[in-house]
């Protein structure tokens, strides 16, 4: 009975996160696919409850669905979002990038299959132990390496925005037969 | 709950992310594609993880920092969109080409 109800919430996350992630690439709006992605990382956060990482699942909730949609929805309110025609939205390119996607996913699919009776059992009581253990022992190193890394990434996110002077005009576009200031 | 499952739903998504970062031209999507594929290697990572049993969790410790690069690359992903903006209003990388020949 346990097994069956897995199986039908497995089933449930499966077409969510599908469906909305088909919706991330085929949204002819940005916001919407944002608010897709959101979706896709919420339910992401559910299939980690099901393989019994809840550790890994709050951070999925808090990273993701917390900081990094609302990072991307900065980036499309400080851009200006005219949804394309859907004349342009299918280009030359549609077609190729299909077909090689295509391509590359047969051969991954085939070897997902192959695992055939390999089951997953989720850890008693939680994963939280078992996870600080080996990042505190065994990736200790990388852990400072990772902690090195966010702060590079926070400098040079404040760098690469910041204005050259306050009087500078915000957004203005520089025509090439300028001379450079 | 069988493997095969999980690592059938991580392609799935990650191909969908690889088909979003071909054929979409608008540079924030791309970002958001690139997220799909980091998460969808994420369900994977957990899903081997578990196959292998008490194994000391190494799977959910490569998630982790996979978390912490996507947060790093979201934010320098962004910053230098918000950039290439500053310079020239368009953030359709059909038109980002002033690094042409």
């Amino acid at each position: 009975m346990l097994d069956f109800l897995g199986l039908v919430v497995f089933a449930i996350f499966t077409i969510m996160i599908v469906g909305a992630g088909l919706g991330v690439v085929l949204a002819n709006r940005v916001t919407t696919s944002a608010l897709l992605m959101a979706f896709t990382f919420l339910n992401m956060a559910g299939m980690f409850v099901l393989l019994g990482a809840e550790t890994i699942a709050a951070f999925q909730v808090l990273i993701y669905v917390g900081a990094i949609t609302v990072l991307i929805l900065y980036g499309v309110m400080f851009t200006p979002q005219t949804p394309r025609a859907y004349g342009l939205f299918f280009q030359k390119q549609t077609p190729w990038g299909a077909v090689l996607a295509a391509l590359a996913a047969l051969p991954v699919i085939v070897v997902a299959f192959s695992f055939h009776d390999a089951k997953t059992v989720a850890p008693p009581g939680g994963d939280l132990n078992a996870l600080a253990i080996a990042v505190f022992n065994s990736f200790a190193f990388p852990f400072e390496v990772a902690s090195v890394l966010l702060l590079a990434a926070m400098v040079g996110a404040i760098v690469l925005v910041k204005r050259e002077s306050p009087a500078a005009p915000p957004a203005a576009p520089l025509r090439r037969s300028e001379p450079p200031r | 709950m069988p493997l095969a499952a999980f690592i059938a739903v991580s392609a799935a998504l990650f191909f969908i992310g690889v088909a979003g970062v071909l054929v979409r031209r608008n540079a924030v999507v791309i970002l958001m594609s690139v997220e799909l594929m980091l998460n969808a290697t994420n369900l994977a990572f957990v899903a081997f993880s578990r196959r292998l049993g008490v194994a000391g969790e190494r799977g959910s410790v490569f998630v982790v920092f996979i978390f912490v690069v996507a947060a790093a690359e979201v934010a320098v992903g962004l910053a230098i969109i918000l950039a290439a903006y500053r310079n020239r209003p368009t953030v359709d990388v059909d038109q980002l080409d002033e690094m042409k020949g």
